[in-house]
C-alpha cells in the first residue's frame, strides 16, 4: 500500500487518501497523467482494471470519470479518478485497453452512454445500447427523456426498418466462400438467451466469434436515478433474478455507508442466510444449465427440484420467491417469522440427500469428462488480463472471493476458506459450482447457529432488530461497496447530492460483461460442437450482462 | 396372397395402422418414463394417465399451418418429408411380425432378409441429407452433413455386427436365422449384439450421438424449416426407423417372437420396449458427444471391435457349433 502511494506522490494528485481496508483513492489533476501512472501501477502489481464508471457533474461542468483499479494477488486497489470537460468534443481520454485488456468493454460502455471519447481504443464503437441512443449518450444529466420516448414508435419503427435492409441484403448475398459462412447464435437460439454471437466458421472449426450485446438493456443505472433510495432496490434486484438477493446487499452497502450507518449483528447474520440462499439458487441452476448445453436435462430438473426448497424457504421470509425485495438499506426488510429455519433446514436436507446421486451419475460421468477436461483452459493469468472474476477465476486456482478479501456482512465472523481447483478447464468450472453449493449450505447452517446462540443469550431481538432507522435525506457523498455474487464480483458505485432522496448515479459492475468479453479467445479454433459447452461454462446471465 | 391380404398388411398390420399406434406409443412411453427420471410426472390430464395427450399432440401438429421458407427449394422441402416415411416402413415387410401372419414369415418372405434389412435402413439418412438440403438453410445444411458424416461411420459396424448371425446360420433368411436362435448361440452372438446396439444409437440419432439434430449447436439440424404436417412425418418416419431397427435387433439377436410357453406378437412387442428402455436410460443420464469424438469412437473402436467380432463368430461356428 505504501509502495503504490509512494508511485503516485510522483504525479500531479488532487489528493490521495486510504479508503476502506484495500482501496486508495485518488484524484489525478492531468487526464494525460492516466497512461504514465496506470503503466507504474501494472509494474507494481496492480493489473487489472474492475470497471469504468463516469458521472456527470452538470452544475460543475465535468464529467469525473472513476477507474477501479485492482490487484487481484496482493489484494490492494486503487480508485483512480480523473476530470474532463463535459463539451463532446473535448471530452476525450486516452484509452487503456492496450495495456489493460480487462478495461475494452468497459470503455465502450462509457462512451455509449457518456460520450467520453477514449482515444487509441482498437475498435471504438457503439455498444450496448440500442440503435435509438446512438450518440445521443443517454446517461448524461441533460439526455432530454420524455422528448425520446415521444419518438418511441418512430425510433422502433426505424431500427426494424434498418434490420429488414440488413436482412435483404444478406438474402441476396448468401453464399459461400470455400466452406466459410457466418452463424448467428442467437438471439433466438435454444441454448443462447438473449444474447447474439457472430460465428465465423470454416466447416465445423469456429474462426472469430463476435459477441453483440444489449438484447435485454434496460438502463437499470439511470432507472435508479428515477426512484427514491428504497425504490432503487427494485432496480437492483433485477440485474438478474437468478442471484436475486445479493445486488442489494451491495446497493444497501452503499446506502449505509453514505449515511454513516452500521446495522445489527442480527441483520448482518441475517443477510449472510439471504445471501448464500440466492447464491444457492443461482449456481444449482448453473449447475443444471451446464449438463443442458450437452442436450441431457435430467439434472435441471433434478436442480429445479432441489431449489424449489430455497425458494420456498425465500418465499416464508418475504413473500415472493423470485424477486424477493427483502434486503433494504439499514438492514433486512421483514422480521424473522417463527418457524423460518425450520424451511432452511428441509432445504439444506434436501441439498444433501440429492447431493450423492448428482455426484455419482452427472459430475463423475464419464462421457461429461471426455468433452470438458482439458477444454476452454483459462491460466492465472487469463484471470489477471481479462478479470474473470468469482467461480470461472476460482476454478483456474485463484484465490479471489469477496467474502473473504473484504469481509462484508457477517463474513468476517465465519469459518470459511476459497474454495478452488487448479486445472480451469470446463470441467472445473463445473465442479467449483457443485463445491460452493456445499459451502453454502454450511455457511447458512453456521449463521442459524450464530443466530440462535445470539437469540438465546439475549443479544438479538428477531422482530425488532432486523432495521435500523435510516434518514430520509442523504448527505452527500459517494462510496462503493462490493460483494461476492454467485458469478463473481459484483461492485456498485453510489454517488448523492446533498439533502437527496435519489441516487444521483448508481453504476452496477457485474461479472458477466469480462465473462463475455473473452468468449473470442475462448472459443476460436474450436469445434462448433464446443459452443454452448464453453459459453455454458462461463455462467452468463444476459441480465447482468447488459443491466 | 389375396386382394384383401395385401391391403390388410398395407393399411392395418404390420402397416399404416399399427405404425400410426406405434408412433403414439412410443412417444407417451418415452415422455413418461424420462418424466419419471427426471422426477417429473409427465403428460397426465388427457386420458388416462395422459395417454391421450400424444395423440391431442399430432393433431395439434397437423392441423397448423405448413410453412415452406422463401430460400428453400419448394419440391423437394415437400417431397422429402413423404418420401422419408415411406422408406423408413419398406423394411417391415421383411420382419417376421407374428405367427398368425403368413405361418410366421415376414411378408416378404426371401433368403435375402438381412440383405434388404441393412439396405433399406441404409438410405433413410441420405434423405435426411437432402431435407437439410432442401431447406436452404445453414443450420439445416449443417445438420444434413452430420447426418452423413455419422451415417457412414456408424452403418459400418451395424452392416458388420448384424451379419454376424447371418454368418453363423449360413443363411440370410430371417425366420431362419430367429429359429435357429438358442441359448448357447445368443450368448455365442452378444458381443455382437452389443456393437448392434451402440451402432442403432448412431443409426437412430439418439443421445449420446444425437449430433445431427444438436438443438444447443445447430438448433434442430434438418428438422429447423419443418412445421406442421411435414414435421409429423418427418416424426412418424423416425419412429418408423425406431421401431425397424430395434425388431431387427430383436430378431436378429434375441429370437424374434420367440418366447416362453406361447410365440406370439407380444413377445416381439416385449423385447422391443426393453430395448426402447436401454434406450431412454442412456438418453436420461449421458450427455452428447462432440462430433469428431464420435467419428473417432466409430473408426477406431467400433469399426475394429465389429471385425474382431466376425472373426469370433466364425471361429464359433467352425468349433463350438461343430463344422459348416
Amino acid at each position: 500500500m505504501e509502495r503504490l502511494k509512494k508511485i503516485l506522490q510522483g504525479f500531479e494528485t488532487e489528493y490521495i487518501e486510504e479508503y476502506k481496508s484495500q482501496w486508495l483513492k485518488v484524484k489525478l489533476k492531468k487526464s494525460t497523467d492516466l497512461i504514465p501512472v496506470i503503466e507504474k501501477l501494472i509494474e507494481e502489481g496492480v493489473k487489472t482494471c474492475s470497471t469504468i464508471s463516469p458521472t456527470d457533474f452538470i452544475e460543475e461542468n465535468r464529467i469525473e470519470v472513476n477507474y477501479f483499479l485492482e490487484d487481484l494477488t496482493n489484494k490492494r486497489n486503487v480508485w483512480l479518478k480523473v476530470d474532463l470537460p463535459r463539451e463532446l468534443e473535448e471530452c476525450k481520454i486516452d484509452s487503456i485497453t492496450s495495456i489493460m485488456p480487462s478495461a475494452d468493454w468497459h470503455e465502450l460502455e462509457a462512451y455509449s452512454t457518456f460520450g467520453v471519447k477514449f482515444e487509441g481504443h482498437p475498435n471504438l464503437r457503439y455498444f450496448l445500447i440500442s440503435a435509438d441512443y446512438y450518440g445521443k449518450f443517454p446517461f448524461r444529466k441533460d439526455f432530454d427523456w420524455e422528448t425520446h420516448e415521444k419518438n418511441l414508435i418512430k425510433n422502433v419503427n426505424a431500427i426494424s426498418q434498418e434490420f429488414f435492409d440488413e436482412y435483404r441484403e444478406n438474402e441476396t448475398q448468401i453464399g459461400h466462400k470455400e466452406s466459410k459462412t457466418v452463424l448467428h447464435w442467437g438471439p433466438t437460439h435454444p441454448a443462447s438467451g438473449p444474447i447474439r454471437l457472430k460465428v465465423y466458421t470454416n466447416g465445423e472449426v469456429i474462426e472469430k466469434v463476435e459477441p453483440d450485446i444489449g438484447y435485454v438493456w434496460r438502463a437499470l443505472e439511470k432507472l435508479a436515478e428515477f426512484k427514491d433510495f428504497i425504490g432503487t432496490i427494485v432496480a437492483v434486484e433485477r440485474v438478474c433474478f437468478m442471484d436475486n438477493t445479493n445486488p442489494m446487499i451491495c446497493y444497501a452497502q452503499a446506502v449505509e455507508e453514505i449515511a454513516g450507518k452500521e446495522i445489527t449483528p442480527f441483520a448482518k447474520y441475517m443477510r449472510v442466510i439471504l445471501g448464500e440462499l440466492g447464491r444457492s439458487a443461482s449456481h444449482l441452476v448453473s449447475l443444471g444449465g451446464f449438463f443442458g448445453t450437452m442436450g441431457l436435462h435430467t439434472l435441471m430438473m433434478w436442480c429445479l427440484d432441489v431449489r424449489e426448497y430455497y425458494l420456498d424457504a425465500l418465499e416464508d421470509y418475504s413473500g415472493a420467491r423470485i424477486a424477493t425485495a427483502s434486503i433494504e438499506p439499514g438492514g433486512v426488510r421483514y422480521p424473522m417469522p417463527d418457524n423460518w429455519f425450520k424451511s432452511l433446514r428441509k432445504a439444506i436436507q434436501k441439498f444433501e440427500t440429492t447431493r450423492e446421486e448428482i455426484e455419482e451419475i452427472f459430475i463423475k460421468n464419464p462421457l461429461m469428462e471426455s468433452r470438458a477436461k482439458g477444454n476452454g483452459v483459462f491460466t492465472l493469468n487469463d484471470v489477471e488480463k481479462y478479470y474473470l472474476a468469482g467461480p470461472i477465476a476460482r476454478a483456474s486456482g485463484a484465490k479471489i472471493d469477496i467474502r473473504l478479501d473484504e469481509p462484508y456482512a457477517a463474513y468476517g465472523d465465519m469459518d470459511m476458506d476459497y474454495v478452488t481447483c487448479s486445472n480451469g478447464d470446463v470441467r472445473d468450472r463445473l465442479l467449483i459450482i457443485f463445491k460452493e453449493l456445499e459451502q453454502s449450505a454450511d455457511l447458512i447452517k453456521q449463521a442459524m447457529a450464530k443466530i440462535e446462540e445470539g437469540i438465546e443469550k439475549g443479544e438479538m431481538n428477531p422482530k425488532k432488530d432486523h432495521l435500523i432507522r435510516m434518514p430520509r435525506r442523504m448527505p452527500a457523498g459517494e462510496a462503493i461497496s462490493r460483494v461476492e455474487w454467485a458469478r463473481g464480483e459484483m461492485l456498485i458505485h453510489l454517488v448523492t447530492m446533498p439533502k437527496s432522496t435519489q441516487p444521483y448515479r448508481l453504476k452496477i459492475k457485474a461479472p458477466s460483461f469480462n465473462h463475455t468479453m473473452v468468449l473470442n479467445k475462448l472459443l476460436s479454433q474450436k469445434t462448433l460442437s464446443d459452443i454452448p459447452l464453453l459459453y455454458g461454462s462461463m455462467h452468463i446471465c444476459q441480465g447482468d450482462l447488459d443491466r | 396372397m389375396g386382394i384383401g391380404e395385401i391391403l390388410f398388411y398395407i393399411l392395418i398390420f404390420p402397416g399404416l395402422l399399427f405404425l400410426l399406434f406405434w408412433t403414439f406409443f412410443v412417444f407417451y412411453f418415452s415422455r413418461k418414463t424420462l418424466a419419471y427420471i427426471h422426477k417429473r410426472v409427465g403428460p397426465h390430464y388427457n386420458g388416462k394417465w395422459g395417454s391421450l395427450q400424444t395423440v391431442y399432440d399430432i393433431f395439434k401438429l397437423l392441423t397448423k399451418e405448413n410453412i415452406t421458407p422463401k430460400s428453400a427449394d419448394p419440391y423437394l422441402f415437400n417431397i422429402m418429408p413423404i418420401l422419408t416415411p415411406i422408406v423408413a416402413s419398406l423394411p417391415v415387410i421383411l420382419i417376421p411380425w407374428s405367427p398368425l401372419i403368413h405361418s410366421g414369415h415376414g411378408i416378404l418372405d426371401t433368403n435375402y432378409g438381412v440383405l434388404g434389412l441393412v439396405v433399406l435402413i441404409g438410405v433413410e439418412p441420405f434423405l435426411l441429407f437432402l431435407t437439410g438440403f432442401g431447406s436452404h438453410n445453414k443450420y439445416s445444411f449443417l445438420g444434413g452433413m452430420r447426418v452423413l458424416a455419422q451415417m457412414i461411420s456408424m452403418e459400418i459396424p451395424f452392416f458388420l455386427s448384424s451379419l454376424s448371425p447371418a454368418i453363423l446360420f449360413g443363411t440370410m433368411n430371417l425366420y431362419e436365422i430367429m429359429y435357429s436362435n438358442s441359448w448357447l448361440t445368443t450368448l455365442i452372438l452378444l458381443p455382437g449384439a452389443v456393437i448392434y446396439l451402440i451402432a442403432m444409437l448412431g443409426i437412430l440419432e439418439q443421445p449420446p450421438f444425437n449430433i445431427p439434430e444438436a438443438e444447443q449447436e445447430i438448433v434442430y439440424g434438418f428438422y429447423t424449416e419443418y412445421a406442421g404436417t411435414n414435421y409429423t412425418l418427418l416424426k412418424f418416419a423416425e419412429f418408423t426407423e425406431i421401431l425397424v431397427v430395434s425388431a431387427s435387433a430383436v430378431v436378429l439377436f434375441f429370437g424374434g417372437y420367440r418366447g416362453f410357453l406361447l410365440d406370439s406378437f407380444w413377445w416381439l412387442f416385449l423385447k422391443i420396449v426393453l430395448i426402447a428402455i436401454i434406450i431412454i436410460a442412456i438418453r436420461a443420464t449421458n450427455p452428447r458427444l462432440r462430433l469428431d469424438q464420435m467419428l473417432k469412437f466409430c473408426w477406431s473402436v467400433l469399426t475394429p471391435a465389429a471385425v474382431l467380432n466376425l472373426v469370433w463368430v466364425l471361429f464359433a461356428r467352425l468349433y463350438i457349433l461343430g463344422g459348416i
